[in-house]
C-alpha cells in the first residue's frame, strides 16, 4: 500500500504507507565537514558564516556558495577544511589570547615559511574574521607570528590558523554569480507590502451599511 | 520554524552532583556575566544534553516543516507566490542545515540526529503534524507559524550557546521574509473574493488550536525549567512567548475581520490575553504519533534519506574522517 | 524586425525555463542531502526567474502578462521539449537532465547576449553568472558521481541513455530559423547542438561514463511546435490549480 499525501510530488514518489523495518538507516551520512567564510561587502575582511558537509573541497566550494551566499550580498567566498584549521582555546570576553597564552616568539622566516590566514574572534559568540595574512613554517610559528602583527588588537578570545594554500577561494571572475542577488526581491521583506491593500479594504468594509 | 516549551523533559538535578563545583561556579559566571559557551568551553553534561536536545529538536522541526509548505510548491498562484515559497521552503532545509551544525559541536553527528529522527526518537515542532488541506493553509503557516517562531527564536537568539546564537541570527533575519510574504498572501486571500475568504477563514479555523499549542504547555503544568533558565537555554517561559505572540498577531488578524474559533479569547483589563486553555492531552498524543500526519512526515523523510543513500554512499571518502564543525 | 520569429523564439526559451523550474522545485525538502537540497532549490528559483524575464518581453511585444503566459495556457500552446517535461525519477535522472540542459542553455545564453534583438540581449548578459553557477554545480556532481562507485557510474549512466535522445530534442528547430540566423537575433540550433556536444563531451571524457554515438539516436522531437510527453498538460493542471479556484482574482 502506498501513502496518499495531499502534497502531489510525494504521491509521485510512491511511498510506501507502511515502511519495512528492514530499511534502517545505513551509516553515511559523515561527510567531512568544511569552514564556510564570506566577504559581505567589498574591501571587508571576511567573517566566518558556518560550516557544509562534502565529500571534498570542490563539492563544498559549490555547497557553500547557495547556503551561506543566496540570501545576502555577497563579493567572495572562502572554503577549507575544518582539519586544516588549528584553534587556540577560548579566554573570556576583554582579554586577548594572546597574552594568556603561552606563544614564543617566532623564529627568523625560515625558506620553508608559506602563507597562513589568521581569524580572529572579538567576543564570544560573534564570528570569527580574518585578521591578516602571515608567512610562517608552521601552525605554530604562523601564531607567533600573528602575535607579533595583530597581538594589539584587543580583545581577542580566539584564534583559528589555515594554510592559505588549504583554502579554496572564488576568483576575481566569479563575482558575477551575485550580481542578480539584488534582483531576487521576491525573497526580501520590502517586496511585500500590504498596508494600502489593508487600508482599502477597511475602508471598504466600513462604507458597507 | 519552531516553537519552544514543549521539549525540555523534567531536569534531574542529582545529575549536576557529580560535576566539579569549582568549574561550575566558573561556568555559572560566566553566563550571569552575559558571555557566550563556546564548543570548547567546560560545561556540565546535564547543559550538553539539553541545548544538543534543543537544537535538535528545532533543526528537526526545520526539515519536517518544509513538508506541509512544501505541498503546495508545484500549485502556488501566479509568479510572485511561486517563487517566493520556494524561496521560503527553501531556507527552512537551510535552517535545518545551519542548526544541524550547532548541535554538531557539541559532539552529536548528523548522522546520529537523523537517525533518531526518523526512527521517531527525537521529537519535533508538533504543529507540523497536521495537514495543509489547501493554499490558505500554507499561507497560515508562513505567518503566523512563523510569527511565532520568530517570538521564539528573538528570545533563544539571546542564550548563552555560542554557536546556537549565531545561527539564529542568521535563521532571524531569513525569516523576516517569511513573515512579510505570509502576511501578504493572507491580506491577499482575507481581502480578495468571497471564496479566497471563506478559504482563509477555514484555515485559521483549523489551524488557530495547533498554534495556541506552539508555544508548549501552560507555565503552570509544564516541566521544571528554572536551572535551564538561569543557563539561559531557554529564555522566556511558554507562556511569555504566547502572550507576546496573541498580543502582536490577533489584532491583525482582527482587521482583516476573520474570526479566530475561541470564545474566549480577548485582551482583558490588566493587558493579558485570555483565552481557552489548549487541549494538552490532545497535544501529547499528537507528540508521541497519533496526529493526522507524524505518519506521513516521517514516512517521507525515511524515503528521502533513502533515495539519497546511494549519493551520499558514491561519495563517502574512507580517507576522509569526520570532524565536528568549529563553530 | 521579425517579431513572430522572436515571440516564437522567446516563448521556446521561457516555457523551457519554466517547466524544468517548476520539475525540480518538486526536489526541495526531499533532497539527498541538505547541502544539495539547497543548490537544486535555488537554480530551480533562478530557472523560474528566468522565464519570468522572457515572459516579460513577450508581454512588452504584446502579449499576455506573465502569470496569464505561464499559468493559463494548455499544453499545445507550450513550446518547450520533451526533456523538461519529465518527472524528477530519481535523483541520477535530475542530475543528468540539469547537465544536459544547463550546458545547451549556457550556449544558448551566451548567443542571447549578442543577439540584434536588444531586450533579450540585455537579459542574456545580467544572467550570465548564474548560468555559471548552474554549469559549475552539474559538472562538480557529474565529475564525482561519474567516478565513484559502480552503482553511482551505473545509475548515471542508465540515466544518460535514457535522457540523451530527449536532449537532442532540445535543438529542434524554430520554424522561423532561417530568419533569426540571418538577422543575427538567433543562430541556427544545429551550431548550438554542436557545440553543446563538444562541450558535454569534455566533461564526460573525465568520466567513467560512455557517451553512445550521436548518429545512431533519433532525436524526440515535437515539443517546439506544440506535440507534447503525456506528463506535460498534468503538469500544467497542477501548477494551475489554485489559481483556477478563480482566475479573475489577485492571489
Amino acid at each position: 500500500m502506498l501513502l496518499t499525501s495531499l502534497d502531489p510530488r510525494i504521491n509521485r514518489l510512491q511511498v510506501p504507507a507502511d515502511w519495512p523495518n528492514s530499511a534502517v538507516k545505513k551509516q553515511l551520512d559523515q561527510w567531512a565537514t568544511y569552514e564556510v567564510f564570506t566577504q559581505k561587502r567589498e574591501n571587508t575582511p571576511y567573517a566566518y558564516v558556518g560550516p557544509v558537509h562534502a565529500p571534498d573541497l570542490e563539492v563544498a566550494f559549490v555547497f557553500a556558495k547557495e547556503q551561506y551566499s543566496r540570501r545576502a550580498a555577497c563579493f567572495g567566498l572562502w572554503v577549507v577544511k575544518t582539519q586544516d584549521i588549528q584553534h587556540t582555546p577560548y579566554v573570556d570576553d576583554n582579554e586577548s589570547v594572546f597574552n594568556l597564552l603561552n606563544i614564543p616568539a617566532p623564529a627568523t622566516a625560515s625558506e620553508q615559511s608559506e602563507a597562513f590566514e589568521i581569524f580572529m574572534l572579538k567576543k564570544r559568540g560573534k564570528a570569527h574574521t580574518h585578521a591578516g595574512t602571515v608567512l610562517a613554517s608552521g601552525y605554530q610559528n604562523a601564531l607567533a607570528q600573528a602575535k607579533q602583527q595583530f597581538g594589539e588588537q584587543i580583545p581577542c578570545v580566539n584564534i583559528w590558523v589555515a594554510p592559505a594554500a588549504k583554502i579554496l577561494k572564488s576568483s576575481e571572475e566569479d563575482k558575477d554569480w551575485w550580481l542578480t542577488l539584488n534582483e531576487k526581491k521576491y525573497r526580501e521583506p520590502v517586496a511585500y507590502k500590504v498596508l494600502d491593500k489593508i487600508n482599502a479594504f477597511k475602508n471598504r468594509t466600513t462604507n458597507t451599511p | 520554524m519552531y516553537g519552544g516549551g514543549s521539549i525540555f523533559e523534567p531536569v534531574k538535578l542529582d545529575e549536576l552532583a557529580h560535576e566539579d563545583p569549582v568549574k561550575l561556579a566558573e561556568f555559572e559566571a560566566r553566563i550571569q556575566r552575559g558571555e557566550k559557551i563556546e564548543p570548547d568551553d567546560w560545561m556540565p553534561a546535564l547543559y550538553r544534553k539539553q541545548v544538543i536536545r534543543m537544537i535538535e529538536q528545532h533543526a528537526h522541526s526545520e526539515i519536517i516543516g518544509a513538508l506541509p509548505e512544501g505541498t503546495w510548491i508545484t500549485r502556488a498562484p501566479g509568479f510572485r507566490r511561486k517563487m517566493a515559497l520556494l524561496a521560503k521552503v527553501q531556507d527552512e532545509v537551510g535552517h535545518a542545515q545551519l542548526l544541524y551544525s550547532a548541535a554538531e559541536t557539541l559532539g552529536k553527528t548528523r548522522e546520529q540526529m537523523t537517525l533518531d529522527l526518523i526512527s521517531g526518537k527525537s521529537k519535533y515542532s508538533n504543529v507540523f503534524n497536521y495537514p495543509t488541506f489547501t493554499w490558505a493553509d500554507s499561507t497560515v503557516i508562513s505567518w503566523l507559524i512563523d510569527a511565532g517562531a520568530i517570538v521564539n527564536q528573538m528570545a533563544n537568539a539571546r542564550g548563552s550557546y555560542g554557536p546556537y546564537c549565531r545561527a539564529l541570527e542568521r535563521i532571524c533575519a531569513e525569516e523576516s521574509f517569511h513573515l512579510k510574504y505570509g502576511h501578504d498572501a493572507v491580506v491577499y486571500l482575507a481581502t480578495g473574493s468571497s471564496k479566497q475568504r471563506q478559504m482563509i477563514q477555514e484555515a485559521l479555523n483549523r489551524w488557530w488550536p495547533p498554534i495556541m499549542t506552539f508555544f508548549g504547555p501552560a507555565d503552570k503544568i509544564s516541566a521544571h525549567t528554572e536551572i535551564l533558565m538561569r543557563w539561559k537555554v531557554k529564555m522566556a517561559t511558554n507562556d511569555e512567548c504566547r502572550q507576546q505572540f496573541l498580543d502582536m498577531y490577533v489584532p491583525k488578524v482582527w482587521e482583516l475581520t476573520l474570526t479566530l474559533p475561541d470564545p474566549l479569547l480577548r485582551k482583558n483589563e490588566a493587558g493579558t490575553w485570555e483565552y481557552t486553555e489548549p487541549d494538552w492531552e490532545e497535544f501529547k498524543q499528537v507528540i508521541n504519533g497519533k496526529g493526522t500526519c507524524n505518519k506521513e512526515r516521517l514516512a517521507v523523510r525515511r524515503m528521502a534519506e533513502e533515495k539519497g543513500a546511494w549519493v551520499r554512499e558514491a561519495l563517502l571518502k574512507p580517507e576522509a574522517t569526520y570532524v565536528k564543525p568549529l563553530a | 524586425m521579425n517579431e513572430l520569429a522572436i515571440k516564437e523564439l522567446l516563448y521556446t526559451l521561457a516555457d523551457n525555463q519554466l517547466i524544468l523550474g517548476h520539475r525540480n522545485s518538486e526536489w526541495t525538502g526531499i533532497g539527498p542531502i541538505l547541502e544539495e537540497d539547497i543548490a537544486f532549490s535555488s537554480m530551480a528559483q533562478d530557472k523560474l526567474g528566468h522565464s519570468l524575464a522572457f515572459y516579460t518581453l513577450l508581454h512588452e511585444l504584446g502579449e499576455s502578462d506573465p502569470d496569464t503566459l505561464a499559468f493559463m495556457r494548455n499544453a499545445a500552446q507550450f513550446h518547450c521539449c520533451h526533456l523538461v517535461e519529465l518527472p524528477i525519477g530519481e535523483y541520477d535522472f535530475s542530475l543528468i537532465r540539469h547537465f544536459l540542459y544547463d550546458h545547451a542553455e549556457a550556449i544558448r545564453f551566451e548567443y542571447l547576449a549578442q543577439s540584434s534583438y536588444e531586450p533579450a540581449a540585455k537579459v542574456a548578459a545580467k544572467l550570465r553568472g548564474e548560468l555559471k553557477y548552474h554549469l559549475l554545480h552539474a559538472n562538480t556532481m557529474v565529475k564525482q558521481l561519474g567516478n565513484a562507485t559502480a552503482e553511482s557510474i551505473s545509475r548515471l549512466q542508465q540515466s544518460l541513455n535514457y535522457a540523451f535522445p530527449y536532449a537532442l530534442g532540445m535543438f529542434q528547430p524554430s520554424p522561423y530559423e532561417a530568419d533569426l540566423a540571418s538577422s543575427n537575433i538567433f543562430p541556427r540550433e544545429s551550431n548550438i547542438q554542436a557545440q553543446w556536444l563538444e562541450s558535454i563531451q569534455k566533461i564526460l571524457a573525465q568520466t567513467q561514463l560512455q557517451q553512445t554515438a550521436v548518429h545512431t539516436i533519433s532525436p524526440v522531437l515535437g515539443g517546439r511546435l506544440g506535440q507534447h510527453s503525456e506528463y506535460l498538460q498534468p503538469l500544467l493542471d497542477e501548477m494551475a490549480e489554485v489559481i483556477n479556484i478563480d482566475p479573475s482574482t489577485e492571489w
